[in-house]
């Protein structure tokens, strides 16, 4: 067996088994993720070595499902096996009290099985699969407790959302297939010209979608009416990951202009999704609005030509979100919400939660020797050293500054205060959850030397002193900020308008749905005028149709009546010869014999 | 010698299988004598796929194994399968039920022996086997129904054949052979080729039950047991029109036959369903439909020779026909004999009811069911020889069929009636085989032919 298919194989074996079983769940899905990670970690090794290759199966004419285990697809395998296990173990705990455990499980094997098949995929076809597979997976994870209308909307939003980013995807996959003849993502993204820019600015769009980046950010923070597993996930390695993870992938094709492009889009989001999160009354949408501002920096990172910034950050990202998730949702269990209402004071009574919280968020505003504070370094490297430096720079270090202040400002509100807590059922699992994702997150900053030496792509220049003092610089003095300074004034003028999500003159409802209704009242309005119309010729024809059937009654009825009758008297007539006297049938036949010679004597006499 | 017995494989396996079937009652072993007949039809059947394709004669041409006749055993040998397991229910636990299926063998191999014939004397074999089993299944039940019916089947039978002898006689009298591959040769004696041709039309009309030499039919069907009917319906009818598209394809194009074939086609179509329209009785009914259907199955015969299209649709429409045929009797056996037993199943065996409503719609013709394929075969044939004439006449009969039909399928669905169907599971695995053929035969040949 081709050591590609170990990642993939176990999560679906075990969605398959809890659909089937419906007992021992978490074992079931655990062992999945178990299994998943250490094939994963296998072929890492074997890629390092050398030995790993590439599995052709049967897809469409010509064009086969390729599973390529490069360096670089085998890593991120890691990653998403190593959240995954861990965010299991903590649903252990998280979901003890919970209905629908068989849905819950089976739905987070399944979609782990098609992350990892989305980041070993080595063509378009199987990575359109697998793409749409995480897509929907989010969707039944958001949707887990559909009872609740929010929980509904929210998972209805994000999918409606990313279907519509999709579409870029699949004009993307459409446009390099027919320019390069094959689906093969490596020979295809050595496309060029005018094809590779509108493929690489679809391509954008697509990961536009899945990462929330700007204006698409929307769906991310109502996402967080599923359960908090299910968020930590999809927030670190997974479906918000796959947007970053296909740039990354697909940089070898993106010409300045798309690069251009990318790097705004990221440096917009990073620092409007920090705004965001610094006005948000919320844990968990305070993480989320800070999960698309992170993922703002990485697409900086791809935009500044250093896609190897962007996957150092994406892992580093990866093991600290979900930590920081993965504790929120301890806070949660202990106080029934996730408001910062409930919240205050909630890191005294959970002291180790909040201390991997603690850890993680000082990672992630970058504070050294922590993870991030390498990753962030390497993209505000890569920022500096690229050619829109003038304006990358800034929008990194304003993107740090925010972090470093949001954070802060979440633990502050975290620590102070006090509220009432509930005893939590099956905190040891959430612990372990919680611990086993913050030790990475905490020393995968000394890693980085050995996955750079491992991935053959090209890293920043401008290593230096100044890298360094500015990016500690912008984290240390929005920490400050974030925990003296309150969130209103701080932000000023901005802090309702951010509040709403720093909605333009009322978001995209009013953008776009707004419009679109009232086109569809125009047409509902017009069908209605068609349709009055169609139904004015109907009454007039019916009432010519009538006045033919009258004439119809009397004429045609009366022949058909005569037809039926004649046809019965018949009928009767061969009845009655059929008299059932032997003597008399054989005379009948016997005549019938006679004419027939007769008939063809005389046939054969004219001839 | 060799190869001509390895030709005739099969029906040398049918001729043992009726000897075995026999040897089986002779030990009082009915039920033996029952399995061992079914596996000896069904191995025959598999000894006949390995001929198709194969288009020779054998011994000295006086037998052929073509298309006709292979296809003739890949039809009649499963029909005689259902029949014996609908037979199974009306013999069951009677003094001599193993002779029933030796003697169903012994006439489907007159029929196999018909629809191969090649030569004057086959027919005669084929005509007297067939007759000779058929009789005395008839006859079986000992009531004075059926032996009465049986007493006319058997003067009927004897006077045609007698007729049919007698032409033949001019045949071979005018070629100096029995072989109907030299009736080619007597192009010079025209009356001598008419009077041997009415003489077979005669023979072969009875057994097929065409109109006028019908009259037998509606009374042996009644007297007969159900299955025995059903059989009737289907074996020896195939097999005899079958022969009769041997005997044609060898007449010259111009002798006035065609004629003939087409005026007995219309008389039988209209008077079958003329006469079909006013039976209360559902085995008159159902014979005096067969006898209709046997007119469509000359608009195929009367292409011979001169269209690619008759031996397929001829073929397609026995197909078919035994299918939809069989399992309309299977469907009756189970309500009883009379149009008020179906009162009302559709609601109480919506599935038996389903299974009727699509035999009779196949045997009007109804696309997409075998009996529209089959019969729009049969329609190309005849107009592929400028015969829309006749074409057209069938084509309104169908139309009349509808009618005829529409007397069983509306009271099924009747509201405030009851049916008591007793069903066997006999009666349900006929009705599902044939069910099945049906929709299957209709949508292949929809598919891969037309």
């Amino acid at each position: 067996m081709n050591a590609v298919v170990l990642p993939i194989l176990p999560p679906l074996i075990a969605a398959l088994a809890v659909l089937i079983l419906r007992r021992g769940l978490p074992a079931l899905a655990l062992a999945g993720a178990t299994l998943s990670l250490a094939g994963s970690l296998w072929l890492l090794v074997r890629v390092t070595n050398g030995q790993a290759e590439t599995l052709l199966l049967p897809g469409l004419p010509d064009m086969p499902l390729r599973l390529v285990p490069g360096p670089l697809t085998s890593l991120l395998a890691v990653a998403v096996a190593t959240v995954g296990t861990f965010v299991l173990i903590h649903a252990v705990g998280y979901m003890r009290r919970e209905s629908g455990q068989a849905r819950f499980y089976a739905v987070m094997s399944l979609f782990l099985a098609a992350m990892q098949a989305l980041v070993l995929a080595g063509d378009w076809i199987l990575l359109l699969a697998a793409w749409e597979l995480i897509g929907l997976c989010s969707y039944l994870l958001i949707g887990f407790w559909f009872q609740r209308p929010e929980a509904a909307n929210a998972a209805s939003r994000a999918f409606l959302y990313t279907r519509s980013a999709d579409l870029g995807l699949y004009v993307a996959v459409f446009l390099l297939i027919g320019s390069a003849g094959t689906s093969e993502i490596a020979v295809s993204l050595e496309a060029g010209g005018s094809v590779s820019t509108a493929a690489g600015l679809l391509l954008l769009l697509a990961a536009m979608g899945k990462s929330a980046q700007i204006p698409l950010q929307d769906w991310l923070m109502r996402a967080m009416a599923g359960p908090t597993p299910v968020s930590a996930l999809l927030h670190s390695a997974t479906l918000v990951a796959a947007g970053a993870i296909l740039l990354i992938r697909s940089a070898p094709l993106l010409t300045p202009e798309v690069l251009f492009a990318v790097g705004l889009v990221g440096g917009i989001t990073t620092v409007a999704a920090g705004v965001i999160a610094l006005a948000e009354h919320d844990l968990k949408r305070l993480l989320a609005a800070s999960t698309a501002s992170q993922y703002g920096l990485m697409l900086i990172a791809v935009g500044a030509g250093v896609p190897l910034a962007a996957l150092l950050h994406l892992l580093a990202h990866a093991a600290i979100k979900s930590a920081l998730f993965l504790a929120a949702g301890d806070f949660q269990h202990a106080r029934g919400g996730t408001a910062f209402d409930q919240l205050k004071g909630v890191g005294r009574a959970r002291p180790w939660a909040f201390a991997g919280f603690v850890l993680a968020a000082l990672a992630l505003a970058g504070i050294p020797p922590l993870s991030g504070f390498f990753s962030k370094d390497a993209v505000i490297a890569a920022a500096l050293s690229a050619s829109g430096a003038p304006w990358l720079g800034p929008l990194v270090l304003a993107g740090t500054l925010l972090t470093g202040a949001y954070m802060a400002r979440a633990l502050r509100l975290l620590w102070q205060g006090s509220g009432e807590n509930q005893p939590v059922a099956g905190s040891a699992w959430m612990r372990v959850g919680i611990w086993g994702l913050v030790i990475p997150a905490v020393v995968l900053g000394f890693a980085f030397g050995p996955i750079e030496a491992i991935i053959e792509l090209p890293v920043a220049e401008a290593e230096g002193t100044s890298v360094v003092v500015l990016g500690l610089l912008a984290a240390v003095i929005g920490l400050a900020l974030g925990w003296l300074v309150s969130a209103p004034h701080l932000l000023g003028p901005v802090y309702r308008w951010a509040q709403r999500g720093l909605a333009v003159g009322g978001g995209l409802t009013a953008g776009v749905g707004r419009p679109a209704m009232a086109v569809a009242r125009g047409c509902d309005r017009l069908e209605g005028r068609l349709y009055a119309a169609v139904l004015g010729a109907g009454r007039a024809s019916l009432a010519v149709a009538r006045q033919v059937r009258v004439g119809d009654e009397r004429l045609i009825n009366g022949l058909i009546f005569s037809l039926v009758a004649g046809v019965r008297g018949l009928g009767a007539r061969a009845r009655t010869l059929q008299s059932g006297l032997i003597h008399h049938s054989l005379a009948i036949s016997a005549t019938a014999t006679a004419v027939l010679l007769v008939i063809l004597f005389s046939a054969s006499l004219s001839f | 010698m060799g190869p001509d017995l390895a030709l005739l494989t099969p029906e040398i396996a049918v001729l043992l299988t009726a000897i075995a079937a026999l040897i089986a009652e002779m030990l009082r072993r009915p039920r033996i004598s029952l399995v061992v007949a079914v596996i000896g039809l069904l191995v025959a059947t598999g000894l006949t796929l390995r001929l198709v394709g194969t288009d020779t004669t054998v011994f000295g041409g006086s037998f052929r194994v073509d298309t006709l006749s292979t296809w003739a055993k890949l039809i009649l040998l499963p029909a005689t399968v259902l029949s014996m397991l609908l037979a199974r229910v009306d013999v069951c636990g009677s003094a001599r039920e193993g002779t029933v299926y030796s003697l169903l063998c012994f006439a489907t191999f007159g029929a196999l022996v018909l629809a191969g014939a090649g030569d004057t004397m086959f027919l005669v074999l084929g005509t007297l086997l067939t007759g000779l089993a058929t009789f005395a299944l008839v006859a079986y039940p000992d009531t004075d129904p059926a032996t009465e019916a049986a007493m006319k089947f058997f003067v009927f039978a004897s006077v045609t054949t007698a007729v049919m002898i007698f032409g033949l006689s001019y045949w071979f009298g005018a070629s100096g052979s029995t072989l109907l591959a030299d009736l080619p040769g007597m192009d010079t004696m025209p009356m001598a080729v008419i009077l041997g041709f009415v003489a077979v039309v005669v023979g072969l009309g009875y057994k097929a039950s065409l109109v006028p030499f019908h009259f037998w039919a509606p009374d042996a069907y009644e007297g007969a047991p159900l299955s025995i009917a059903a059989y009737l319906s289907v074996v020896p009818k195939v097999g005899a029109l079958f022969a009769l598209t041997q005997v044609v394809r060898e007449l010259p194009a111009d002798s006035g036959w065609t004629a003939v074939i087409a005026g007995l086609a219309v008389l039988s179509m209209t008077y079958g369903y003329l006469a079909a329209l006013v039976q209360d009785n559902v085995i008159r009914l159902l014979a005096y439909s067969s006898i209709a259907q046997s007119g469509y199955f000359l608009l195929g015969i009367v292409a011979v020779g001169s269209s690619e299209l008759a031996l397929p649709s001829i073929i397609l429409f026995a197909a078919a026909y035994a299918a939809m045929n069989l399992g309309a009797f299977a469907v009756t056996a189970a309500t009883g004999r009379t149009l008020s037993g179906f009162g009302g199943l559709g609601r109480a065996r919506p599935l038996m009811g389903i299974a009727m409503v699509i035999f009779l719609l196949s045997l009007v013709g109804i696309p997409p069911l075998a009996g529209f394929v089959g019969k729009f075969m049969l329609f190309a044939a005849a107009i592929d020889v400028q015969f829309t004439w006749l074409a057209v006449v069938a084509i309104v009969n169908s139309v009349l069929s509808l009618a005829v039909y529409l007397r069983i399928i509306v009271p099924m669905y009747r509201r405030g009636e009851s049916a008591s169907a007793a069903t066997d599971p006999s009666h349900g695995i006929v009705v599902i085989t044939a069910f099945a053929a049906t929709l299957i035969i209709g949508l292949a040949a929809q598919l891969f032919i037309v």
